[in-house]
């Protein structure tokens, strides 16, 4: 799947006295050019607010874009598992009373191999308010696997899982990689994430800055060090001096490329 | 047709464990078994002027109370159908499967309108019963039919409103406001609305039995899920003239049964998470 000159912008609130319901463009994502194979793993980095997730939410066909993806959203939306960042499943239906109704949405009915996969097996009757986030976490990975996808997207997996599950994550992510299935994954523990991409795509201010293997990616921001992690990477890419990290991202003179007529919601 | 059916029983499972059912259930027992049991006391004398002949006369009388708790209890159960599972992420997920969004809003329609319909045609059930032992006797199936029809579709207007709403709204706050102020508008000040306009085509509002009056009220009604309700159970009762078409509450029922779904599917095709 390939994604040319894709744009998103978000429509946001701008009320004003006359206009109560005023909106106009925010973020999103500028001109992505991005190449999805099988069977690789893709690595989305960047900075908070960058457009990770609007990327994947756009690739998943949850958002009108404008510019070329390969496959329309309808058909995007058959064969793309999505997991988003930390849902929070709540209620008084059981997890497999959840699962089943995602089951539906993809005319499947065999439920219990994925709960097994993910770990959930021994917690299928347990009402969703009494789930801990790693099982949320697992819960959302579970829908994410239905349908038998060919890519999975997936915003920050890693987040709220225990170490033993972060490891048994990437473990299933990698035999799932080998069996042909492509996966993009945003994450901000970029420790994990280094140990199993093939490929990463850097984001900043929605624009994609550098793609590539991560070896390459090193070359052309002239990293010469073999063990740079990802965050010197990130700062080489947005000019950040690692010395000097602040949380203030948004300044101008930290912006390798032009700035986007964009405000930050 | 059939995973549609089985979201909708899924959704009204959840809806059904909810918590809020522990103030809705005794509510609508209260309301529709004590007005009931009230109603049907052979020597009960009704402001309004109907005089109650006979088990439906009851069940109309009653339907007051209807409108005040099983509609209430519609808006409880979805003023957050679409809201809940943006703020908690599950929205998303809902978007990004394959099924087609419109399959999704009939689901919710259905589901959310289940989860009410459900307990007070129970409860209307024990109100008959209730109605049996204190008149001595039953509805014909034609009546019952006629009441549990509307009263269905009643419910199943105010959910639909109140999913649209929750379609809209970003937060909670907002859409149990934009739910209950709908619900108020209708329960509550239509009937001050309907003053304002006879008063402003220069209707007395002093006499409201006027025949002028009356027809006015009854046009206002066809604007209102509740009109519209009470005007397709009085074509069963005897000596109730409305100066409408006859045909009026028919049309007006199938644009309550359309509209507010068809916006619904429309803002489901187009919604973000």
């Amino acid at each position: 799947m390939s994604l040319s000159d894709v744009t998103f912008r978000h429509r946001i609130r701008d009320p004003n006295s006359w206009k109560p319901w005023a909106k106009r463009d925010g973020a999103g994502i500028h001109s992505i050019d991005l190449d999805i194979y099988p069977g690789e793993i893709l690595g989305v980095i960047g900075p908070n607010g960058a457009g990770k997730t609007t990327l994947l939410r756009v690739i998943s066909g949850l958002f009108k874009h404008s510019g070329e993806i390969s496959k329309s959203s309808s058909m995007r939306r058959r064969f793309i598992g999505h997991m988003p960042e930390q849902v929070r499943w709540e209620g008084r239906l059981s997890v497999v009373e959840t699962f089943q109704m995602f089951a539906l949405m993809h005319d499947e009915t065999s439920v219990e191999s994925i709960l097994k996969t993910v770990g959930l097996s021994s917690k299928k009757d347990i009402p969703l308010d009494n789930l801990s986030q790693g099982m949320r976490q697992r819960l959302s990975l579970a829908v994410a696997l239905l349908g038998q996808p060919l890519i999975l997207v997936m915003d920050e997996p890693l987040n709220g899982l225990d170490p033993l599950a972060q490891r048994a994550l990437t473990n299933l992510l990698s035999q799932l990689a080998e069996k042909g299935v492509a996966i993009i994954i945003s994450s901000h523990q970029v420790a994990e994430l280094a140990n199993i991409v093939d490929r990463i795509a850097l984001l900043h201010h929605g624009q994609l800055l550098v793609e590539g293997p991560l070896k390459s990616v090193k070359k052309s921001l002239g990293i010469k060090d073999e063990q740079a992690d990802l965050v010197e990477l990130i700062c080489a890419a947005t000019g950040i001096d690692p010395e000097d990290i602040s949380l203030d991202l948004a300044e101008d003179s930290m912006l390798p490329f032009k700035r986007l007529e964009v405000e930050e919601e | 047709m059939n995973s549609t059916l089985g979201l909708a029983q899924l959704i009204m499972c959840d809806r059904l464990k909810a918590g809020r059912m522990m103030v809705i259930w005794p509510l609508l027992a209260m309301f529709i078994l004590f007005s009931s049991w009230g109603l049907s006391d052979p020597k009960v004398n009704l402001s309004f002027g109907l005089t109650i002949d006979s088990a439906y006369d009851v069940m109309y009388a009653s339907t007051a109370f209807i409108i005040f708790s099983a509609t209430l209890g519609a808006v409880l159960i979805s003023f957050d159908g679409i809201s809940r599972d943006r703020i908690s992420g599950v929205l998303e997920l809902k978007l990004s499967q394959p099924i087609s969004r419109s399959k999704q809003a009939y689901s919710m329609v259905i589901g959310h309108s289940m989860a009410i319909i459900i307990p007070v045609t129970g409860l209307n059930l024990i109100a008959i019963m209730i109605i049996r032992y204190r008149l001595g006797e039953f509805p014909s199936i034609y009546e019952y039919s006629v009441y549990t029809v509307s009263t269905g579709l009643l419910l199943i207007w105010y959910t639909s409103i109140q999913l649209l709403a929750s379609s809209y709204a970003r937060d909670m706050g907002s859409s149990i406001a934009v739910g209950l102020g709908v619900w108020m508008t209708f329960t509550l000040l239509w009937l001050v609305m309907t003053t304002v306009v006879a008063g402003l085509m220069d209707i007395s509002v002093t006499d409201l039995n006027s025949s002028e009056y009356i027809r006015i009220e009854s046009i206002m009604d066809l604007f209102s899920p509740n009109g519209v309700y009470h005007h397709l159970l009085e074509m069963n009762l005897d000596g109730f003239e409305r100066h409408i078409s006859p045909i009026a509450p028919f049309f007006a029922a199938a644009l309550w049964s359309v509209v507010p779904i068809e916006l619904f599917r429309k803002k489901m095709e187009s919604m973000h998470p």
